[in-house]
């Protein structure tokens, strides 16, 4: 139980914070509680690094309720350079596949080294470096489509 | 292409605020869920017989010298910490038609060598309940906010109550938050039963029940494993104690458990105090006061008093205390003067 609880409180603040980039912060604690209460019930199964089997968890439970709510969130943000970069890039991630979106940010967002990014995914290291490296090809390609050129434009002007 | 990683990684989304008190409700929560037992360990339990008689043959045979006790120290952590869900029934009302009142509620208790902080009622709310069918006197009372304790002098407030912070500075361990007993140190304690005894019998003096009690407070303190194993062991020396063996608890839970006669309280006679213990690490899961015989409308084995363990953890995390209550105000506790 203690180490439980110690796994718990070292982790919970990382599982919100995927929960909440994946399926909006209203849902992340709920989706977080279900986590760990799915990986009491599979106590045993919990390996001794437990962050990316949880991360696999929490994926799977947000599967179930994908919404993204980057809309929401970016609103408050003063509008510069900076922003209108961060409005291309999202819009760019956007427009990718769930799939090259959860390798790019398994590592530029929750800062997981690849071998543990690969845990969550259920894939090799060897397959995650395959995809994270088709992924990058494909957002670098995303943000200099016209739909990008679009999305920078309509941001300015408004 | 790194750098656009490092842009992407700079358009992360917020992160959101820890809600540290949801996160600790959370999972008080959870952990009195029951968990799956795997195959591995379904396996053991099956083939347990046969692997004892294997390892006690193999023992025999090359006949090995009796290893050292493990010895878990107490740790340098900073705080023992206890969440406990405490709830106990009080009967009520008319005494020619009396109904009881649940009092439930949490205590979170984190204790140091020199500090002790304290949530008390947390979570806490008093409810009325009929102890019998098809009728429910409350009601027909027309729904009282304060009733009368029958056998007592005091009244109980029905409805939610008000949590309250204690704080203090103590030099030593003390036990539970209304025990005078207090130790300098927990680790001199002995882990032999007898000794044990002794040690705690110049605490409370000749008395089982309050030796028993005191035992039972240690087991969940922060004290060593042997220690804890000691002061079950000597809980089942006591006069009249039981050993209950398998318990089944609550949401599929079990452990072992072992009995001692407690004294009458105002309203109830033919009490015991139960303790139930995880066999696996030791630490208790419940201590309850059941009856031991039929009285109230309730009958025996009904519990009256129960005292479930949330967590007993050693952590280095601070306290963490509800920020609109303050500390060392008031306790409105719902038994109040008449």
């Amino acid at each position: 139980m203690e180490d439980f609880s110690g796994v718990y409180r070292e982790c919970y603040p990382r599982v919100l914070a995927y929960a909440a980039s994946h399926a909006g912060a209203q849902r992340a604690e709920d989706i977080t509680s279900e986590t760990f209460t799915i990986a009491w019930r599979k106590l045993d199964q919990m390996p001794s690094n437990a962050l990316p089997w949880l991360l696999g968890i929490a994926r799977n439970l947000v599967k179930a309720s994908r919404r993204q709510v980057w809309h929401d969130e970016i609103e408050d943000i003063p509008i510069t350079d900076d922003f209108v970069r961060f409005v291309e890039l999202r819009a760019a991630l956007a427009s990718l596949s769930e799939a090259d979106q959860e390798v790019l940010t398994l590592i530029a967002w929750h800062g997981l080294p690849a071998a543990e990014a690969a845990q969550v995914l259920g894939c090799t290291t060897a397959t995650y470096f395959v995809r994270l490296h088709r992924a990058r090809r494909r957002l670098k390609a995303a943000l200099s489509t016209p739909n990008s050129d679009r999305a920078r434009e309509s941001w300015k002007t408004s | 292409m790194e750098d656009l990683m490092k842009d992407l990684a700079q358009a992360k989304p917020p992160e959101p605020e820890v809600d540290r008190e949801r996160m600790e409700r959370d999972l008080a929560r959870i952990i009195t869920l029951p968990r799956e037992r795997s195959v591995r360990t379904l396996f053991l339990k099956r083939f347990a017989p046969l692997l004892v008689a294997a390892g006690v043959i193999a023992l025999v045979v090359v006949l090995l010298p009796k290893p050292t006790p493990p010895v878990q120290p107490a740790g340098p952590a900073r705080w023992w910490h206890a969440l406990t869900r405490q709830w106990s029934m009080m009967i009520v009302g008319d005494p020619a038609n009396p109904y009881a009142v649940f009092i439930d509620s949490k205590t979170d208790r984190w204790q140091s060598a020199n500090q002790q902080i304290t949530v008390l009622q947390k979570d806490g709310d008093v409810q009325p309940f009929s102890l019998e069918r098809d009728t429910d006197p409350w009601e027909a009372a027309g729904r009282p906010a304060k009733v009368p304790q029958i056998g007592g002098t005091h009244l109980v407030r029905i409805g939610p109550m008000k949590p309250a912070v204690q704080k203090t500075d103590v030099s030593g361990f003390q036990m539970s938050l209304h025990s005078a007993a207090r130790f300098d140190s927990l680790d001199a304690l002995p882990a032999d039963p007898p000794e044990l005894k002794q040690a705690l019998e110049t605490i409370v003096g000749n008395d089982p029940y309050r030796i028993g009690s005191l035992a039972m407070e240690l087991m969940a303190s922060n004290v060593r494993q042997d220690q804890r194993q000691a002061a079950f062991e000597l809980l089942k020396t006591l006069d009249g104690a039981r050993f209950l063996g398998e318990v089944r608890l609550s949401e599929e839970r079990k452990g072992i458990g072992v009995a001692i006669p407690a004294p009458p309280t105002f309203q109830f006679s033919g009490v015991e105090t139960q303790l139930v213990i995880d066999p696996e690490t030791g630490m208790p899961l419940v201590r309850r006061d059941m009856l031991t015989a039929a009285q109230h409308n309730l009958p025996a084995n009904s519990p009256i008093s129960v005292e479930e363990y949330l967590l007993l953890e050693q952590v280095t995390i601070d306290p963490i205390v509800p920020q609109d209550v303050p500390v060392n105000g008031e306790v409105e506790s719902p038994i109040i003067e008449r």
